[in-house]
């Protein structure tokens, strides 16, 4: 199992609860999208799986592991094996679209000379052949959309996150990206998509799980109990 | 938990061609950085620290430090110029204090070897004739001692030049100026010191042996004070120095808390970051020390010009000259600097980050 949540609860400093009792399970290899309400918790949600947040309760497991409580020391290692596309894009301003989407590369102490291929292959291959010196500032919220993408592909994860990826490009942009996802996850990589747009859910026909005040729908919790108990 | 990714059961061994996102150009395949097969960064990584040229943290660092990679953390704010600046004149202030010290222990032991050696007898009477009749007393005491040499008498118009500064150029007129003879004491004649100050008294009381021992401890001993206060200066602005890269490191931090944070989601880890803050501090400080020593080393060779010393004063005091060996310990100083603030700079990170959890 990739991602396990068994009675995941988040309450933030402020004594909001944003996740209530979350039991989900996703398996190698499987696709699903999250929606819901603005507010609903989704971006907590993914924030959990990437470890940017602790869960306030429950168990957490990633990878298999319980990491729960799991050492400060030990995240990096597990966060390389998850490639995000956050909402907000995250690029590093002061750095090329290269260096941006180089980032996970020179991070893990691989050498250039190992990955400048590929991170060129992959910047044509958004579509940013020509853009690859260009800072973040000067690029669209489309073009930064697909640096974005980029860096979190460039490390072959194993499970890929995004935050409404389609949030700020156009309709076409918004399918082909959604396709690519579907591609990856087609060749192995478990994914989690987070978003609003349910005209490309329904047409791409994957699972989705919908989160409302901070909780899985009834049927979507029931179903993944369910498969939480097949895996245990 | 096995790190290589599965694949689906229908996925076939090329994937299938997938429009490029951009949309201008024909259908290609997936990019092979995406493409399944082929090694992970963690992979990439693990060979090559195996590699024989993998190195400690410190020396990783340094060598980042050098390499012409964009550095991760931006340039600027708290940790750009301002720092640059207080680093350059802290270095300047450092490199005057430890090239004040050596130039104060070569003085001073020249000094204090020259004047060891020497000893002058002092010959008071009424008269010229006198004085003339027991400066000759004098010196066949001196000539059956062993171990003197350089006995010379100094003439009266040496002696006078000596009152000069403080009684004028009439101080022969009216005054009965004591007849001066120098001279040069091995061991065996400091040895003899006593007997040769019993045989001039017995000449006449006005009939005296000086062997400076006096000055000599004296200036010695506020020699070594000096040289200490110049170490202790060099001390308190090395660690004001790292105090000042503490706090320019945490303010770094706090400035670039999202850099920070976009680094750890996509991998980072805490040694990481303070890797780069270090290398960012290295170069810094290496710029401004470099930049201050020169300044130093300047200022050291205008005022070493302007303090040369000469006539009477040179017997009584120390000369400072400046040479290849003066301006040798100022290179120490962007070494210690360097290695003292990126260091710091290093360990506050650290610290920072975990108080951070």
């Amino acid at each position: 199992m990739i991602v396990g949540f068994e009675n995941i609860g988040l309450t933030y400093e402020d004594g909001s609860e944003v996740l209530r009792s979350v039991n989900f399970a996703l398996r190698d290899g499987e696709f699903r999208f999250l929606t819901g309400p603005s507010g609903a918790g989704k971006t907590s949600f993914l924030k959990l799986i990437y470890l940017a947040h602790r869960p306030s309760r429950g168990r957490l497991t990633l990878f298999g592991e319980e990491v729960t409580d799991a050492p400060r020391e030990a995240l990096p290692a597990i966060r390389r094996r998850i490639g995000v596309v956050f909402q907000e894009f995250r690029l590093l301003d002061h750095l090329t679209a290269f260096e941006n989407v180089a980032l996970p590369m020179r991070i893990a102490g691989v050498n250039q000379a190992h990955y400048r291929e590929d991170v060129r292959e992959l910047l044509n291959w958004v579509g940013l052949g020509d853009r690859m010196e260009a800072r973040p500032q000067t690029l669209s919220g489309g073009e930064k959309q697909r640096v974005a993408l980029a860096r979190a592909l460039v490390s072959k994860p194993d499970l890929i996150l995004a935050d409404e990826p389609t949030g700020n490009v156009d309709p076409e942009m918004g399918e082909k990206i959604m396709k690519l996802f579907v591609e990856l996850n087609r060749l192995g990589a478990a994914v989690v998509i987070a978003t609003h747009d349910l005209h490309l859910v329904k047409a791409l026909g994957k699972q989705s799980m919908r989160l409302e005040n901070g909780a899985l729908t009834q049927a979507e919790t029931a179903a993944r109990s369910e498969a939480w108990r097949a895996n245990a | 938990m096995s790190r290589r990714r599965k694949r689906s059961p229908g996925a076939q061994s090329q994937p299938p061609g997938v429009a490029p996102i951009g949309g201008a150009g024909p259908a290609g395949p997936l990019p092979r950085a995406v493409s399944p097969g082929g090694p992970k960064p963690d992979d990439l990584a693990v060979a090559e620290k195996a590699a024989p040229e993998a190195g400690h943290d410190f020396i990783a660092a340094f060598r980042r430090a050098l390499s012409s990679a964009s550095p991760l953390l931006p340039e600027g704010g708290a940790t750009g110029a301002p720092m640059m600046a207080v680093i350059a004149v802290m270095s300047a202030l450092a490199a005057l204090a430890l090239a004040g010290m050596l130039i104060i222990a070569i003085a001073t032991d020249r000094w204090t070897d020259d004047l060891a050696e020497s000893m002058t007898v002092q010959v008071k009477g009424v008269s010229a004739s006198e004085i003339e009749e027991r400066t000759e007393a004098a010196l066949a005491v001196l000539a059956e001692v062993d171990g003197l040499t350089d006995i010379r008498v100094r003439t009266p118009e040496e002696a006078a030049a000596l009152l000069r500064p403080w009684l004028g150029d009439a101080a022969g007129a009216y005054l009965s100026i004591p007849a001066l003879i120098d001279l040069k004491a091995d061991a065996r004649g400091r040895e003899a010191l006593p007997a040769i100050r019993a045989n001039l008294a017995a000449i006449s009381p006005g009939v005296t042996i000086d062997d400076h021992g006096k000055w000599n401890a004296s200036l010695t001993r506020a020699a070594r004070r000096g040289q200490l206060l110049s170490l202790g200066v060099f001390v308190l602005i090395t660690g004001a120095a790292c105090a000042i890269a503490a706090f320019a490191a945490r303010a770094g931090l706090a400035a670039n808390a999202d850099v920070i944070a976009i680094l750890h989601l996509v991998g980072a880890t805490d040694d990481f970051i303070a890797e780069e803050v270090q290398r960012r501090f290295f170069v810094i400080c290496l710029r401004g020390s470099l930049i201050g020593v020169l300044v130093a080393a300047a200022a050291m060779f205008m005022l070493t010009l302007g303090a040369q010393v000469g006539g009477a004063e040179s017997y009584f005091l120390p000369t400072f000259e400046t040479s290849p060996v003066t301006f040798a310990p100022m290179t120490l100083v962007p070494i210690t600097i360097c290695l003292a603030t990126s260091l710091t700079a290093r360990l506050t990170v650290l610290r920072s980050l975990k108080e951070a959890l």
